[in-house]
């Protein structure tokens, strides 16, 4: 029978442990359990036959760890392993003649994926695809990829058997006893992703014992539209003389299983320390119940990597200010590849409240599908919000979802034939909400009759790619009310209509009422809160203005949607106490120089600001913000400051030079520089704090400085320096290990570029370690580096 | 856990400078915020060791070259492999103070290694307190990187502990940890209590380190 027809029907077991048990038959500590497939095989079909005749419906192959980076250092590859561990597997059923299912055995690959690791998300997609495909071939019925802690690993294993095989797909998690994964989701955005990816069932393994798993079951269970699976360990590990050992015997696993089915699991198994007699007796406990109906949560989600945004009664504020349209700092940040400003600004709306991120990165000279890219994975390294991805380039949009970690918002798609061809499928096999503008081949529809038609033309063809309305959020279109008296009505009839009479979720680029108004942000918020009253789902506005998020909280605690007024409250006496303080810093102003000295970050941007009126930004700099770093430095030299206060001081810098950029980007003028120079962290080396400080520090000083993070290959770090005909490279290096790279680098830009000068530091580095190989410079602290460059430019 | 404000200003170079409230607050503030965050786990195994000769170590049926270990584990019958981390939110706390905040990210950093090490301290402790059941002493734990003991044998250690599986920490090509703030040792288990003082910074052989630990030399 069709695996997926019997998913959640009845109760389905897998079995249980082969590690623990390979290692009681003499598996040695650090072989590898997979290579048993071709030298111990018969020891492999014995386990599998014995989890058989203890009634199990899925045997999981041999094939946990084969992957191509465990199995590197072997002579057999990845494909031979995996074909030996399925043809086990079905051996086992064909010899017990059971009526069961292989499953293709995906674990972790044990590297974790960028932005926290090394490993760039299409090389682990490809790892997968190996594995799903020879999986395939041999003859698996599905796949089950687990014992995974990290969203962005899980998304790219789905992708790859999602997209090379055609077998139904589980999924199952090991969260800790908080219901964290190792990289911070949550149960509900592991849900949220997954679910958008259409996996065909959801569950724990690993990691934890049936009591803890009966615990996390209820928040899975809350959000979960599809069947449950939960492979335990046969409890908590415990350590006895040295070794690991799990303890709930047979009797009791089964006991607890039993509550985990009641409570809504129909798939279950065991992990860890697992025998195939904790499953018989699992069987025999459970086999009669009947699963609880599965129902549809009608959850409307996005997620991030770690958290989600459920759409309800609760209105969400969608920041729109990472979009360039008449933002002249931000045209010059994606210009001038200053993902830094971005990031920053994303930062900055969700201190704000903002709880979704809109990104639109689309400027007409500029290559918008790998910046969305970048732009994407950038934010989503520092920043827990999900993000809005708001691009018209079908490319772009596609290549964001897929490496997007989480559920994404999609902006947009419309009524035109054209743009549903294009969108809908995206969303089928990526995920994600989508807006839906109520537009189409014919224009904006006048009459809210008009829009609601091409609303309802949206939905049906969503519908024809099993999108349901649940993961619809319709935009009702805001048009500037100073060219059309009916414009704001048209547009709040036909939203009250689709939330509440088609009850589907609605957004709204709320600015866009006042276009050619003056004081716009008056009739703004004065509509904002129309919409909100009629059922506005989300808004896409600026939360830095507060004009804005006081009739957001206003309206939350008026409509009973802020209980006791709690985030009211908390909201507008913080910022009173703000106005207090700013208030108290402006009475006792201090100068640019003391600003940068102390390093108080607020006030030297208020004083680079006000000075800026009188004085020139080049003397600016010259008079006041050098001469303050100096006397930092030159104090950090002499040890009466250490390294924060150092950083303290860079940091107020920077916001002194912030205004000065500011200025400039209004002027329409690029700033100078005293020069450029490129850093890196080298290949191998992760640990880039170092690195970060010395950028900041140049930057201060009027460098223009070439970030290329941390791993970076000999070959970019040269492309980069020899594209940009650089007198000075900046290299760190933490471990001896990478030293070496180092080295290598240092020797490929010195036959490329002969005059080059490189300046090198980190912890292992020594003076005669840098003369060792071929460094300029070396540079103890962020000082030195400082003093090097100056010497060296002032030639 | 517990902070440890002496060790996080030693790894922020600390040597008696004067601080004002802006900077012990950061410091405190920085500190507090990994404290919460953190997920601190640990995985250990023990296995027969034999001291084979001046260089060579064997641990059941690992063989690692090191003289350094080897001087180390002379004299103990059995030796414990051990991994602990605080996980990984001391990497994205950092990361994310890179862009905003640069000097509560140095703090972070800093209070961040002084935290795996506590938890090291911790760790140890329980060991200790098993192992003198059984009437052994345990040597200073010792870690690949460590003088001429080869990092390359974090690949071993990583697959005999399954440390990914286990505690989510995985290796880079390069033999580094992720999360940053893990530590891998061996521990040797003696009958007798000789060569078991705490080495710290004294085993190193970097002694113009800005960050050596001046109580050890």
């Amino acid at each position: 029978m069709n695996f997926r027809n019997i998913l959640g029907t009845r109760m389905l077991f897998f079995d249980g442990a082969m590690g623990t048990i390979l290692q009681s038959k003499g598996l040695k500590p650090g072989e590898i359990p997979e290579l048993w497939n071709l030298t111990h095989n018969d020891t492999i079909l014995e386990i599998h036959k014995s989890y058989l005749k203890a009634g199990c419906d899925i045997i999981k192959a041999n094939t946990f760890g084969a992957n191509p980076f465990k199995l590197k250092d072997t002579t057999y590859s990845c494909e031979e392993v995996v074909t030996a561990g399925i043809m086990l597997a079905k051996d086992a059923v064909a010899k017990t003649n059971k009526d069961a299912y292989v499953a293709l055995d995906i674990g972790s690959l044990g590297k974790l994926l960028k932005p926290l690791g090394d490993l760039e998300f299409t090389a682990a997609y490809e790892a997968f695809k190996e594995i799903c495909i020879a999986g395939e071939k041999a003859g698996a019925d599905l796949c089950l990829i687990e014992t995974v802690s990290d969203t962005y690993e899980i998304k790219a294993a789905v992708l790859a058997a999602k997209e090379n095989t055609h077998l139904p797909i589980i999924v199952t998690m090991i969260f800790d006893e908080e219901g964290k994964l190792l990289t911070g989701a949550n149960v509900a955005a592991a849900t949220a992703m997954l679910e958008g990816l259409r996996v065909d069932a959801i569950g724990f393994n690993c990691g934890l014992g049936p009591v803890q798993m009966q615990k996390l079951l209820p928040d899975l269970h809350k959000v979960c539209s599809l069947p449950i699976v939960v492979n335990p360990n046969a409890g908590l590990p415990v350590v006895v003389d040295g070794q690991t050992m799990f303890n709930v015997d047979p009797d009791e696993f089964a006991d607890l299983m039993k509550d985990i089915a009641l409570s809504g699991a129909s798939i279950l198994g065991g992990c860890c320390g697992t025998t195939p007699e904790h499953i018989e007796k699992t069987i025999q406990m459970c086999k009669d119940i009947q699963p609880l109906q599965i129902v549809d949560k009608e959850r409307s989600v996005i997620s991030s990597y770690s958290q989600i945004v459920e759409l309800n009664n609760k209105p969400k504020i969608i920041g729109e200010r990472i979009n360039p349209t008449g933002k002249s700092r931000l045209k010059q940040a994606l210009r001038e590849d200053d993902l830094e400003y971005i990031l920053k600004e994303a930062l900055a709306q969700q201190e704000s409240g903002a709880h979704i991120l809109d990104v639109n990165v689309g400027l007409p000279e500029i290559d918008e599908v790998s910046l969305m890219e970048k732009t994407i994975i950038g934010i989503q390294s520092i920043v827990d919000l999900p993000l809005q991805i708001d691009t018209s380039n079908i490319e772009a949009m596609k290549r964001a979802m897929r490496i997007y970690n989480g559920k994404p918002l999609i902006n947009s798609v419309n009524g035109k034939q054209d743009s549903m061809d294009a969108v809908f499928p995206l969303v089928a096999q990526y995920g994600g909400m989508v807006v839906c503008l109520t537009l189409d081949e014919t224009g904006i529809p006048e009459t809210v009759e008009g829009r609601i038609k091409i609303a309802e033309k949206i939905v049906k063809e969503a519908a024809k790619y099993k999108i349901e309305k649940k993961d619809l959020i319709i935009d009702t279109l805001a048009m500037t009310v100073s060219t059309g008296q009916e414009n704001s009505k048209i547009t709040l009839d036909t939203l009250d209509y689709i939330r509440n009479q088609m009850g589907i979720h609605t957004v709204l680029g709320v600015s866009n009422i006042s276009f050619g108004l003056p004081q716009r942000e008056k009739i703004n918020t004065a509509f904002f809160t129309i919409a909100l009253y009629k059922g506005l789902s989300a808004g896409i506005i600026n939360p830095s203005i507060e004009a804005m998020m006081n009739a957001y909280y206003s309206y939350c605690a008026l409509s009973g949607n802020d209980e006791q007024c709690i985030n009211y409250i908390n909201h507008f006496s913080q910022s009173t106490e703000n106005k207090t303080s700013v208030s108290n810093l402006q009475q006792d102003q201090v100068s640019l120089f003391d600003a940068v000295v102390k390093g108080l970050s607020e006030s030297a941007y208020t004083a680079a600001k006000e000075m800026l009126n009188t004085k020139a930004p080049l003397d600016l700099i010259d008079e006041d913000l050098i001469p303050a770093l100096d006397k930092v430095g030159q104090g950090f030299e002499n040890k009466t400051l250490f390294l924060p206060q150092l950083l303290m001081s860079a940091e107020a810098a920077k916001s002194g030079f912030h205004a000065i950029k500011e200025l400039l980007a209004k002027k329409g003028n690029v700033s100078s520089s005293k020069g450029t120079i490129v850093i890196a962290t080298v290949k191998g080396d992760i640990h880039d704090i170092g690195k970060n400080i010395v950028k900041v520090l140049l930057e201060n000083y009027g460098f223009h400085v070439i970030d290329l993070g941390k791993d970076v290959s000999p070959e970019q770090i040269v492309q980069t320096a020899v594209e940009n005909q650089v007198k000075l490279i900046g290299l760190s290096a933490l471990m001896t290990t990478t030293v070496a790279n180092m080295e290598i680098t240092i020797q490929q830009l010195k036959t490329a570029l002969p005059d080059c000068k490189v300046m090198v530091g980190g912890a292992v580095l020594t003076q005669t370690y840098a003369d060792m190989i071929g460094a300029d410079f070396y540079s103890k602290d962020a000082m030195g580096s400082i003093r090097y460059a100056n010497e060296l430019f002032a030639v | 856990m517990e902070l440890n404000k002496k060790e996080t200003l030693r790894y922020l170079g600390y040597k008696g400078q004067h601080m004002d409230l802006e900077i012990s607050n950061l410091i405190d503030e920085a500190s507090e915020e990994l404290l919460h965050s953190i997920h601190p786990k640990s995985v250990y195994k023990e296995f027969d060791c034999m001291v084979q000769n001046e260089t060579t170590v064997l641990l059941e049926s690992l063989s690692i070259n090191s003289r350094n270990l080897a001087k180390n584990l002379k004299g103990c019958e059995r030796a414990i492999i051990f991994a602990a981390t605080i996980g990984a939110s001391a990497d994205m706390l950092i990361k994310r103070y890179s862009i905003t905040n640069l000097a509560k990210a140095s703090v972070v950093q800093a209070a961040g290694a002084a935290l795996i090490e506590t938890y090291c301290d911790t760790l140890e402790e329980t060991i200790r307190n098993e192992a003198i059941l059984k009437g052994l002493y345990l040597r200073p734990r010792f870690s690949p990187g460590y003088g001429d003991f080869s990092l390359e044998y974090q690949r071993d250690f990583f697959t005999i502990l399954e440390c990914s599986k286990r505690i989510g920490i995985t290796l880079t090509d390069t033999c580094l940890m992720i999360p940053s703030k893990s530590v891998t040792a061996v521990i040797g288990l003696s009958k007798s209590k000789n060569n078991c003082l705490s080495e710290k910074c004294t085993s190193c052989s970097n002694t113009a380190c800005e960050y050596r630990d001046h109580y050890y030399i």
